[in-house]
């Protein structure tokens, strides 16, 4: 049967769960419609080699058009503004209609905003998309001192970048720690020291009261009354799943789209992947939204063979990656349920890792290296929380000793 | 004299062939590889369950070594953000790797592994 696939979101969720309806079904239509006029590409390099001038914009798609054509998958550049649920309609900024007859939606996350006087509106930068990264990196060409203000990764990314361009770097976090939302205290401290090792400034437990603009200078008064002077601000403070679109709809929501773990929403032939999802993890048994490649990748995925009808169990283990100067952090499964923690080496050029157990299972780790150093005990802990294994602690935390040996055949 | 030989050796050695020795073979424990730097270039030499193998030693997406990485059945997983390949044709599989991985053909002679370098 011949069906009517759209793609509302042409991100790295949404290309994904494409390519695989396509593997799974050679008739249905399939339109991605994205409001980037730009095919889907990769978003960590914006913040890291984008920036530094490593990679650029061709490096960053994840397929050219020729690949979207041989596979009959079309892709609109426009901006849906409406959805009718009950008639299975789209609508766009400009009053096109489209009409289908299963839906994914991955409209990914935005970046969260910081309220300010009107007139600062548009002082400060934030970083989501390629149009983005491409004005802070013409910018900050020719500017000297600059503060970020949010000391979470995309934040931390930047600031790594921009002390690589020899830039002074000040960053202002709210919180106790750095990355305070997920990654744990001993980790986040260590990522701290190599910042302030590169020159960076760190401020934490900080407020700004109020930022003001004179002679072409920010001034950036805290709660502590201190002052701070900088050319050119840049806020990371965390993204909300883009969801605007459907608060007066039917569809569920709560802190993103409610999807099950076969990607499928509250509403028939509507599914949802990425960012914006807040699905079920039967491992887990209990709902999470995460915002990392990976999981992109694997619930467009998921989503995909969904749609297309092979019903499959999104069962993924949460990984990320963030890197900063020449520092490898990731983590995997979850750091913030555990009865017991582990700790494996304590130098970052060999590496160090937390793992966190419960009831003797390792439930998550959280790992920071010199590149490449963590990965593979990391991938080896995803595996062994992903079968439940009881683990022997001594090798754990004895890193002369292969974890290969602890996973199963 | 000796020194004079020795290189004479070497140098007939590379032209014919090209065939480098890495090590014994039991230096490489089954499902694992070893790091091999040979010149300027670093290589990884792999024990599958069926023979060796060998590839470039530097991820095609960021210059990381594949040595810290996870041999599983014939694929390596590079341990900076999970790019993957097949270790037999060097095929990036997974992205963020998108270019392949190049290999290299591997001979065993007397328990030694050799590798042919171009
Ligand atoms: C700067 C940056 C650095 C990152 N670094 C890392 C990293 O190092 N490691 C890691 O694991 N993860 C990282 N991430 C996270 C990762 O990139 C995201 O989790 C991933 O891109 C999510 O994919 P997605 O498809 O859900 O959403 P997205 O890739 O964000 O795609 C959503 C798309 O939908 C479009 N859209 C939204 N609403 C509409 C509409 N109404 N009509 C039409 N189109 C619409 C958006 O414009 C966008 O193009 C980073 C993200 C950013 C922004
Ligand atoms: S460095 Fe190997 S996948 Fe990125």
């Amino acid at each position: 049967m011949k069906n009517n696939i759209i793609i509302l979101g042409g991100g790295q969720a949404g290309i994904y769960a494409a390519r695989e309806i396509r593997q799974n079904d050679s008739k249905s239509n399939i339109k991605i419609i994205g409001e980037e006029n730009l095919l889907p590409y990769e978003r960590p390099p914006l913040s890291k080699d984008f920036l530094l001038d490593k990679k650029n914009e061709e490096d960053l798609y994840f397929h050219s058009s020729d690949v979207l054509k041989n596979e009959n998958i079309e892709f609109e550049n426009v901006s849906i503004s409406k959805v009718d649920f009950e008639n299975k309609k789209l609508f766009a900024d400009n009053d096109d209609v489209y009409s289908y007859d299963s839906l994914l939606i991955s409209t990914g996350s935005e970046n969260k905003k910081l309220s300010l006087d009107n007139n600062l509106k548009n002082d400060v930068y934030y970083l989501r998309n390629l149009e983005e990264a491409k004005k802070i990196k013409e910018i900050v060409s020719n500017k000297n001192k600059i503060t970020i203000i949010g000391g979470g990764f995309i934040g931390l990314e930047i600031a790594s970048s921009l002390s690589q361009l020899q830039k002074k770097v000040i960053v202002i976090e709210i919180g106790n720690q750095l990355m305070g939302r997920i990654i744990p205290k001993q980790i986040a401290d260590l990522v701290q020291n190599t910042h302030l090792e590169h020159g960076n400034e760190i401020i934490l437990n900080k407020q700004i009261e109020k930022i003001t603009k004179k002679n072409g200078i920010y001034e950036i008064l805290l709660n502590d009354n201190s002052l701070i002077k900088t050319d050119f601000l840049i806020a990371g403070i965390g993204s909300t799943p883009a969801v605007k679109l459907f608060e007066n709809t039917n569809l569920k929501l709560d802190n993103g789209i409610l999807t099950n773990q076969f990607c499928e929403t509250s509403i028939k032939d509507v599914y949802a992947a990425g960012d914006v999802s807040n699905f079920y993890h039967p491992l887990y048994e209990r709902n999470m939204r995460l915002e990392s490649y990976q999981h992109a990748q694997n619930h467009g995925i998921c989503a995909g063979k969904n749609i297309a009808g092979v019903k499959t169990e999104y069962t993924s283990i949460p990984w990320m990656w963030s890197d900063q100067f020449n520092l490898n952090l990731q983590l995997t499964g979850i750091c913030n349920d555990y009865d017991e923690i582990i700790e494996r080496g304590n130098d970052i050029n060999s590496g160090v890792i937390y793992f966190f157990l419960k009831n003797k299972i390792i439930r998550g780790a959280c790992g920071l290296g010199i590149a490449g150093k963590i990965g593979r005990d990391i991938r080896i802990t995803s595996k062994l929380s992903e079968k439940n294994t009881i683990v022997d602690k001594q090798i754990l935390s004895d890193q002369n000793q292969k974890l290969n040996k602890l996973i199963q055949k | 004299m000796y020194l004079f030989s020795k290189n004479r050796y070497y140098i007939q050695f590379m032209s014919e062939e090209n065939w480098i020795e890495v090590g014994s073979t039991d230096s490489i424990e089954e499902e694992d590889l070893i790091r091999f730097d040979h010149q300027d270039k670093t290589f990884c030499v792999y024990k599958l369950t069926d023979g060796f193998y060998a590839t470039d030693g530097i991820c095609t997406h960021e210059a990381v070594h594949l040595e810290d990485g996870l041999v599983m059945d014939d694929e390596i997983e590079c341990p900076m953000h999970q790019g993957i390949f097949n270790i037999k044709s060097g095929e990036a599989l997974s992205p963020p790797a998108c270019e392949d991985l190049k290999t290299y053909p591997v001979k065993v002679d007397n328990d030694k592994i050799f590798i042919k370098i171009d």
